[in-house]
């Protein structure tokens, strides 16, 4: 058997070999293409060959020693989860490279670029195989730093980079941001994130006495209860998971995705949509067995606790949900659409483990942790997928903005059926897995009788479709708005773009139509093999009533952005000229709820102010040193030598008083 | 266990002969005398590692040359786990600068003649700079109080002299600043450490024989040990620059010539760090026990403070001396602790803020040789597609510090953290340290990323910065060996992590501390 470890490694061997390369001079593109496309092609293959063993009930796990006697080793977990998750992020970024040879072809700084990019597939390998919390962060942690420098890839700032409309503002705050200046958000908000998991450790070193994550599961009962007997553990389980919230862009943590957009289009479909931005769902489909199982045998206040605690993860994902939704509908720059949704979805999988944590059913409760992964590979494949045919579509017109695009369908019949199959993906409709995935989170939060949250997922879903058909009908089925400034070149993509989004597509309908056939079997029996599950789940989704309102709800919504734009016609850039309400809405909408410009009002200029008081008192303290005691010593001096000019009058003087004093001193003493 | 050749001493007095001979050599050949004089101080750096592949770090390494001065102790040089780190920090940046140094001292040495000045020639530098290096070698090797002083007064007149010979700005006046005030907090620290050793009967703080510390000791002292602690630490927390006393760092740091500041501001205020580890935790647990608090609350304001305050600075070698107060304060917020694990990481941040520090120092000098004296950020921006290497060195050395794998960066800042919420985690104190820590980090994080990116990101914004483009030569090799040494020590960390943590829970076994 080959050992697990190279699918990591493998990545990290590749962008080694490509620094040092860098460092001695070679600079063809060539060489950087085949070492970065073979080294993920080996890892994936690797990790295709080993998935199989996994799948057939055993535990692939090898360690070596790094900081043993911490519990933190080089150590290669391969669960069910953990395939599954190899399996996905490898192909997916082997594809991608494929897509990013031709996309990124004389740039000015793909040596760069497939470094980070290399770097960034080995991290996530790292991260979803690691054995315990130490090695797994390391891999976190990498994946910000490709994420902060691949957003930031074109650093020089050209206006056809940005993100938003230049010369925005929101209460005074630019709502148009540089890639450098996306960089530095993105590795700054998830980094706040970071330190909750580093808190997190230091409580798990503390408490549990092992960074080890299976060991952690064992101990589940022991340093949970622990930790509820002092009352902290719903605040202690909250704290690390901060960093999964921040990673996975959920509210209030949601703004650096958006404006993560600046960086290179296959960048935004692997990180920002396919892979690191669910690091977080990863992290949350990996912990909370742990955490269910733990409270379930503790019962009584640790229950009541993590019960909070999933409660709080159902409620930030249900929220982000529907607010990124809301913000899809009005954007006008296409990655930007797919940003919001993917943040969106992503609040889908936390609603979805959130609401699984509460059923107090073991097989529903891990029933409901598998539909978010599953949720997890569906989006990963569609987003993914739609992200790379926005590529083609910005590189076609050479602009972002939808209203640039327009009639793609008469010169792309592959790209149109592409966008199709996984637009209707991520609205949801069968038989595409999207459907199936969200029909099994929705189902969660059901059954746990979060009703709430249920009403507020269906309506979302019915946004989804919404903003999915609006995006797909005006850049490929309607005239654009604004012709392009360049000449467009309209014709369907060059190969290796073209097939990457094609497969991808495809294989979201394919996943579709052999799920109810064995795929959604052989998913479920696969998951069932994670570390924590004490009982094989089955996914299967039962066509009730609520099954079929949720369907046609969705394709009505669907069906309603033919009828408003092809069929009635509707004008809504005029009406937003004439109409105060509807600008007032569209403004509130498209200006991100006003949460980018209260963060920097509120957090980035509270700093400011006090960064301003620490100048002047920093100032204070300078001079107090350096002016005010050279002044007063000075001062001092002058005194004294006022008192020594030379008259023996004077020094007369002090003599009969000084021995006054003495006089005076004795008496006191002897007297 | 003891060495059969006396391989500490020779480290120390090697590199000084080698400076020696080349006092008189003219500054066109001083090229070998300078890579000649890095191959010696990198032997320091060579007996740690081959200490660390035999396992020896727990037990530790005593020099056979020492020498028994009655009332005064034993004068030793020793090695063990907790200078380990120490020592591989001083020893591989003192080397590297030392390369770095030939093209940059050649071009101020050119500017200042351009100028009217006659600075002495770079053999004099040389022979300073090698003084420097090794006090600071023989400050970490040392056992005894008066030998540590000695090596302490030893690191102050060279560097005061590089700085007045070299340095930018008004170099005199901030040379005389930087004398005063350093003499300060050496002074304070001595009248201590001669109240300490005339009551107890000897100076040592490490025993030599068994390697073990020196403990209890603060009894013999009365209700006068409170004092005595205090006019140690106060001593030392002039020299660290914590907040407060950290009023001449920003002048000193700032104006002195590049590589003096790339050795001052990671390696020398980082040894009152050490001091504070070696020799008051054993000698004074019970005095950092009782204000550990106000120690842990010191060093937050610290970090926060000084991170703050760099954000505001426009020059890029300030911004750099602010960020240096900063990161001392972790090395106090570990100390302060009193957890095995705690104090393990202020000994690794040592060495990662030495690695990054330099790394950022180094970067600062690169543009002031190569765009003429450039380091006023706000002339700077887009600096990356001209400098590409310094920029990713640069990144790697802003990486070291917010603690990003695969930097030992990472493992500073865990153990740190660890240590801090082994005894508060389930306290009244648990949510403010948690605010406090991301606020913390978060300040580190923020005036890295934002700097990073006003720096090398955008568009130039002189045309200063766009009037040269990199090739690679002494100054940027010599970086790329010191972040390469920062993800080997991150890869490898094992030995030096048990051998420091066999010294403190020696030490926390002899002192009583619990934890």
């Amino acid at each position: 058997m080959i050992d697990p470890i190279w699918i990591w490694l493998t990545p990290y061997l590749g962008a080694s070999a490509l620094a040092i390369l860098w460092i001695f001079g070679v600079r063809d593109e060539r060489v950087y293409d085949w070492i970065s496309v073979g080294s993920i092609l080996v890892s994936a293959i690797i990790a295709t060959i080993l998935t199989p063993i996994v799948y057939n009930g055993h535990l692939i796990y090898t360690k070596y020693a790094w900081l043993p006697s911490l519990g933190i080793n080089f150590g290669t977990y391969m669960d069910g989860l953990g395939a599954f998750m190899a399996l996905i992020v490898s192909w997916l970024s082997f594809l991608i490279a494929v897509y990013s040879t031709e996309y990124m072809k004389r740039d000015w700084g793909v040596q760069r670029y497939f470094f980070f990019f290399t770097f960034f597939v080995g991290s996530m390998l790292l991260l979803v195989l690691a054995d315990n919390l130490v090695l797994m962060f390391v891999g976190w942690e990498g994946t910000g730093l490709a994420s902060y420098a691949l957003i930031g890839h074109w650093y020089t700032d050209e206006e056809e980079t940005w993100v938003g409309d230049p010369g925005r503002k929101a209460f005074g705050t630019p709502m148009y941001f540089e890639p450098s200046h996306s960089g530095v958000r993105a590795i700054l908000f998830t980094r706040a994130g970071d330190i909750g998991m580093i808190i997190g450790m230091a409580l798990f070193y503390m408490v549990a006495g092992t960074f080890s994550i299976p060991e952690i599961s064992q101990n589940a009962t022991g340093w949970m209860g622990f930790l509820a007997s002092k009352g902290v553990l719903s605040a202690a389980l909250l704290v690390f998971s901060l960093g999964a919230l921040a990673k996975s862009a959920q509210f209030p943590f949601h703004e650096w995705l958006v404006t993560a957009m600046t960086g290179p289009t296959p960048v935004s479909a692997l990180i920002h949509a396919a892979t690191m931005v669910k690091a977080g769902v990863y992290f949350m489909l990996r912990f909370s067995p742990i955490f269910y199982n733990g409270a379930v045998a503790l019962g009584g206040v640790a229950l009541t606790a993590t019960e909070q605690y999933f409660n709080i993860i159902a409620l930030l994902g249900g929220i982000t949900a529907f607010i990124m939704a809301t913000m899809a509908l009005v954007s006008r720059e296409l990655k930007l659409i797919w940003a919001f949704s993917t943040a969106s979805q992503l609040g889908y999988m936390f609603l979805g483990v959130g609401a699984a944590g509460l059923l107090s059913q073991k097989e529903m409760a891990y029933e409901g942790i598998a539909a978010s992964a599953a949720h997890l590979m569906s989006h990963a494949v569609f987003k993914a997928a739609l992200f790379l045919i926005a590529g083609w579509a910005i590189h076609a017109v050479h602009s972002r903005f939808i209203d640039n695009m327009g009639n793609f369908s008469k010169y792309m019949k592959i790209t149109t059926v592409s966008i199709w199959f996984a637009g209707l993906s991520l609205a949801g409709l069968p038989p595409f897995s999207g459907f199936w995935s969200k029909e099994g989170v929705i189902h969660a939060a059901e059954a746990a009788h979060l009703e709430n949250l249920w009403l507020l997922a269906v309506f979302t879903a019915g946004l989804t479709g919404f903003y999915t058909v609006r995006a797909i009908i005006r850049a490929f089925h309607m005239p654009p708005y604004e012709p392009p400034h360049h000449e467009a070149e309209l014709h369907e993509a060059p190969p290796r773009i073209l097939w990457p989004y094609t497969i991808l597509a495809f294989t979201a309908l394919a996943i579709g139509l052999a799920w109810p056939f064995g795929f959604g079997a052989d998913f479920s029996n696969l998951i069932s093999k994670t570390l924590g599950f004490e009982k094989p789940v089955q996914l299967a989704v039962s066509f009730n009533l609520t099954t079929y309102s949720i369907i046609i709800w969705v394709l009505a919504m669907v069906l309603l952005v033919p009828a408003l734009y092809l069929v009635l016609k509707v004008d809504f850039v005029s009406m937003l000229k004439t109409s105060k309400t509807a600008r007032i809405f569209h403004d509130f909408l498209y200006d991100r709820w006003y949460i980018n410009a209260l963060i920097y009002i509120f957090i980035v200029g509270g700093f400011l102010g006090i960064i301003d008081i620490l100048g002047y008192v920093d100032g204070f303290i300078d001079a107090f040193y350096h002016i005010g005691i050279p002044i007063a010593f000075i001062l001092i001096s002058k005194g004294f030598r006022a008192t020594h000019r030379g008259r023996p009058d004077l020094y007369l003087a002090y003599y009969a008083y000084g021995i006054g004093l003495l006089l005076l001193l004795l008496y006191m003493i002897w007297g | 266990m003891e060495a059969s050749i006396p391989i500490l001493w020779i480290s120390v007095i090697l590199p000084l002969l080698v400076a020696l001979v080349g006092v008189k050599v003219k500054d066109e050949n001083i090229d070998s005398i300078a890579y000649t004089l890095a191959a010696t101080l990198l032997l320091p750096v060579i007996v740690v590692i081959i200490a660390a592949f035999k396992g020896l770090l727990g037990e530790g390494l005593v020099d056979p040359w020492m020498a028994h001065i009655g009332s005064v102790g034993t004068f030793a040089l020793t090695l063990d786990g907790l200078s380990s780190l120490v020592i591989a920090g001083v020893s591989l940046v003192t080397a590297f600068v030392s390369i770095y140094s030939i093209p940059y001292m050649k071009t101020r040495v050119t500017e200042m003649k351009e100028a009217g000045e006659t600075p002495p020639s770079l053999g004099v530098y040389f022979f300073l700079y090698s003084l420097f290096s090794v006090a600071m070698l023989g400050l970490v090797y040392a056992t005894n109080m008066v030998l540590f002083y000695i090596f302490l007064e030893l690191t102050l007149l060279p560097s005061f002299l590089l700085i007045a010979y070299y340095g930018y700005g008004d170099r005199k006046r901030i040379a005389i600043l930087y004398l005063v005030w350093t003499h300060i907090g050496a002074v304070m620290f001595l009248s201590g450490v001669l109240y300490y050793g005339f009551h107890v009967g000897n100076f040592d703080y490490l025993d030599v024989n068994t390697m073990t510390p020196i403990t209890g000791t603060a009894n013999m002292l009365g209700t006068a040990a409170k004092y005595v602690a205090l006019l140690m630490v106060l001593g030392l927390f002039v020299k660290m620059a914590v907040f407060g006393f950290h009023m001449w760092l920003p002048y000193a740091h700032a104006e002195a010539p590049t590589p003096i500041s790339a050795l001052l501001s990671p390696n020398l205020i980082g040894l009152a760090g050490y001091a504070l580890a070696r020799i008051t935790v054993p000698i004074f647990p019970t005095f950092f026990a009782q204000y550990k608090w106000i120690l842990i609350y010191l060093a937050f304001t610290t970090i926060i403070y000084g991170g703050l305050v760099a954000l505001k600075q426009t020059d890029f070698k300030r911004f750099l001396a602010y960020s240096s107060i900063s990161q001392m304060g972790y090395m106090l917020l570990g100390i302060a602790t009193l957890t095995p694990i705690g104090i393990t990481g202020a000994m690794i941040q040592y060495l990662s803020h030495a690695l990054g520090k330099a790394l950022l120092f180094m970067t600062a000098g690169v543009f002031i040789t190569e765009l003429h004296g450039l380091r006023d950020i706000r002339l700077m921006g887009g600096l990356a597609r001209k400098y590409p290497l310094t920029a990713a060195l640069a990144l790697l050395g802003f990486m070291h510090l917010v603690g990003m794998p695969p930097t030992i960066g990472m493992w500073s800042e865990l153990f740190i953290v660890f240590g801090l919420f082994k005894d508060v985690a389930l306290t009244t104190e648990f949510i403010p340290i948690v605010m406090l820590v991301i606020v913390a980090l978060m300040v580190s994080a923020s005036y890295s990323f934002v700097t990073m990116r006003r720096i090398f990101y955008n568009k130039p914004r002189s045309e200063k910065a766009e009037m040269k483009t990199e090739t690679p030569g002494a100054l940027q090799y010599s970086m790329l060996f010191i972040g390469v040494m920062g993800v080997v020590f991150f890869l490898w960390i094992n030995p030096y992590y048990h051998g420091l943590l066999e010294v403190i829970h020696k030490t926390f076994l002899f002192a009583g501390i619990g934890g």
